[in-house]
């Protein structure tokens, strides 16, 4: 009997360590995600009562606003350039710098360096300033006596810029691709040596599928980040030009704290999360095709 | 046992700081210096007429945008007020202008709002219409006597149904800003009234003198606060939309005129290419390239932006010029109003207090010698005195001003001046400029959502 209270004792204590934590989820997460739910059916401004609609906001979505199907598209498109660009990098960049040379730890510092910025506004400003007509990227343009691009301003480019960005913070995929490729095991490399497989073969036979399980991971988070992008299409080029890039994320802000839309914004944030929740179901699903564990 | 316990506190602990943290009780980052060395001559006047009476501890929040000009001297004039008044602190939050008025929605509609608020006159409509946020500076003494009452006694300038609501900062207006070296070289006279027909010819004349170079410098959002309302205006002798009954005053034929006239603009190269454009979009004039190397011989401007846009190539001399007028227009179009104008928040607990700074920012001599120009021309003569007499106030500020002053006409109504009837000219203007899409399917779209936006 003893045993027994001094465990359920110890279980509240457990509870009330991790009780900050818990509010914390419930006043900022799970609160909001509830009551976008319940304001996505309603006509809410800031400051005004709810009015609700029933599925006004989403009828409205898809079958009046123009802007959404192209947003809806923009996002999308913006995922599928930055997911594998960043994988593919990240690997590339892994690979490299699994090997034993001097001063590797500094190195791998510098390559993470730029994910430690994450979604900030200074490297977004940066990045824009880079782009500019008269910025970095068009004097080296003009160095290597290339024409000049309008990074921002064409329509054709706006969105690569954007992603370039996205891309180039790399370094979390590539810190967790570096601990994966350092637990494959050696022996397989030097049977497949022996065997007399090249290293593309050994690349494809051997590192794919024993990393297989990290890739799976990284690109499930890396497309729920990149569905979610806001800063560097707020920042670099405001949505612009002529809608180019402006992503679902930026959509709703502008709905929400621009407008005082917060009902239609709310609707808004429930199809992104729709998106995501698809997205990720489809790499679930298709999982099982690619992905190969130890046990297995 | 004792360790147990002492865990259990300081989750408690935690618990109760994660709790506050979320209460937006404190100001964080930008505090204004608290303290000031030695005593002013406010405290002294303070002392004779008995105001620092009070023991209480009061802390205010006073939140603004601007740049490090503004900010230094609000800040001064904060420390004047705190050192004639011991007991209280006035806490600022400052910044740039970028995501200010999405924060002050929420902290309104939250009930957070610091108690003294700056606030974008154009904006301010929006959060009068949606709740019952500022207080009437009327009900709390302060001494208005120093405005002119028909200045102060229009909504854009901060009075609502008798109510004053907001204080203006400021005189702001629109104008164009001339490069005088480059426009005579040319030949080119700003000096007389003239047409929209004749910023066509001039544009033309810019090109044949040197085709690196435009008549003026803007982007959409200029074309469409400058342009498009003015012209509109002028063309239907009224603003866009009826204030009363909330609908559209300009028919579709008149947004194709307008919009026609946007389109030349851009194909007669009068303003630069759209996509040079976007990269100095919103109020970015003072970076484009083209206007710091002297490569343009005119700007759409506000007043309130000549002293940056100088500074962006400050070898040129300047004169302001007036805004096209229409022929046979009976509308001048733009009235001059202010840049910002400052409310006391209901949620204010020492509103008494709040009244008080706000009459000593607005009227005592001290404060307005350290504001200065910093909120563009000053709304009251008597700051303008002294603005002028110590120099802060330059003298090509000053004419644009007095141009301003002078064209008169109607501010924008409250819906073509909310962010989303902007926001749907500004892609229009985009669009055309862009040559993506037609002027009369422009004008169709743009037809329809405006109209939309009344109901």
């Amino acid at each position: 009997m003893k045993g027994k209270a001094n465990y359920r004792k110890r279980d509240y204590q457990a509870f009330l360590y991790i009780m900050p934590w818990l509010i914390g989820f419930a006043i900022l997460q799970l609160y909001p995600f509830i009551s976008s739910f319940i304001f996505s059916f309603a006509d809410y401004s800031i400051g005004a009562k709810p009015n609700f609609i029933g599925v006004g906001n989403y009828k409205k979505l898809f079958t009046q606003d123009k802007e959404f199907w192209n947003s809806l598209k923009v996002t999308v498109l913006f995922a599928l350039y930055t997911v594998p660009g960043k994988l593919i990098m990240a690997l590339a960049v892994a690979m490299f710098l699994n090997r034993d040379i001097k001063g590797i730890n500094l190195i791998r510092t510098l390559y993470y360096i730029p994910s430690l910025f994450g979604g900030s506004v200074a490297v977004a400003l940066l990045w824009r300033l880079m782009f500019l007509d008269n910025g970095v990227m068009n004097a080296m343009l003009t160095a290597l006596h290339l024409p000049n691009v309008q990074f921002i301003g064409d329509t054709r480019y706006a969105l690569k810029t954007i992603c370039a960005l996205e891309i180039w913070q790399f370094g979390s995929s590539m810190v967790m691709f570096l601990a994966a490729l350092k637990q494959v095991p050696k022996s397989l490399y030097e049977a497949a040596q022996i065997d007399g497989a090249g290293k593309a073969r050994m690349f494809f036979s051997i590192t794919l599928p024993q990393i297989s399980p990290i890739i799976f991971f990284n690109l499930l988070n890396q497309m729920i980040q990149a569905l979610q992008n806001f800063t560097s299409a707020s920042v670099i080029t405001e949505g612009g030009p002529l809608k180019a890039t402006y992503v679902l994320g930026l959509k709703l802000y502008k709905e929400g704290f621009s407008y005082f839309k917060m009902g239609y914004a709310s609707a808004i944030s429930w199809v992104v999360f729709t998106v995501i929740v698809a997205f990720t179901l489809l790499i679930f699903g298709s999982s099982k095709f690619w992905v190969h564990y130890g046990d297995e | 046992m004792k360790k147990r316990l002492f865990a259990a506190m300081m989750a408690m602990a935690m618990t109760a700081s994660l709790l506050t943290g979320c209460g937006g009780g404190s100001s964080n980052g930008n505090q204004a210096a608290s303290q000031t060395g030695g005593e002013t001559d406010a405290a002294k006047k303070d002392e004779t007429k008995g105001t620092a009476s009070s023991d209480e501890e009061i802390t205010l929040r006073m939140s603004w945008w601007g740049g490090d000009e503004r900010n230094e001297a609000t800040l001064q004039v904060i420390e004047q007020f705190e050192a004639a008044h011991p007991n209280v602190t006035i806490e600022a939050e400052y910044g740039g202008n970028d995501g200010y008025h999405d924060k002050l929605a929420t902290q309104l509609a939250s009930g957070t709002a610091p108690d003294i608020v700056q606030v974008d006159p154009e904006i301010f409509p929006t959060y009068v219409a949606t709740g019952d946020y500022f207080l009437d500076y009327k009900d709390y003494g302060i001494d208005l006597s120093n405005f002119e009452e028909a200045y102060i006694g229009i909504p854009i300038n901060g009075n609502y149904d008798g109510k004053q609501l907001g204080l203006p900062t400021g005189i702001s207006g629109a104008g164009i800003m001339v490069n005088k070296d480059l426009a005579d070289a040319i030949g080119l006279d700003f000096s007389k009234t003239y047409s929209w027909e004749d910023l066509i010819t001039m544009g033309k004349k810019v090109r044949e003198y040197d085709d690196s170079m435009y008549l003026l410098c803007a982007n959409k959002e200029y074309i469409v606060n400058l342009v498009v309302f003015n012209y509109a205006k002028q063309l239907i002798g009224a603003t866009v939309f009826d204030p009363e009954t909330k609908t559209l005053n300009m028919t579709e034929d008149q947004l194709k005129e307008i919009f026609g006239y946007v389109k030349r603009l851009y194909d007669e190269e009068v303003v630069p290419p759209a996509s040079y454009q976007a990269a100095y979009s919103g109020d970015n004039l003072q970076s484009d390239t083209n206007w710091i190397g002297g490569k343009y011989v005119a700007a759409l401007t506000y007043i309130s932006t000549i002293d940056v846009m100088v500074a962006a190539n400050p070898e040129a001399e300047y004169v302001m010029s007036e805004l096209p007028i229409l022929d046979g227009a009976s509308e001048a179009g733009w009235a001059s109003n202010t840049p910002q104008v400052f409310a006391i928040t209901s949620t204010c607990e020492h509103p008494e207090m709040a009244a008080e700074f706000m009459d000593y920012f607005f009227n005592d001599d001290q404060a307005l010698a350290a504001l200065g120009a910093t909120r563009s021309v000053p709304p009251t003569e008597k700051a303008r005195k002294i603005c002028t007499e110590n120099g802060s106030l330059t003298q090509v500020t000053m004419e644009g001003a007095n141009i301003a002053a002078a064209m008169g006409g109607t501010p924008n109504d409250k819906i073509s001046s909310s962010e989303e009837s902007k926001t749907i000219l500004f892609d229009s203007v985009e669009t055309i400029g862009y040559g993506a899409s037609s002027v009369e399917d422009v004008t169709k779209d743009a037809i329809s959502l405006l109209s939309g936006l009344g109901q």
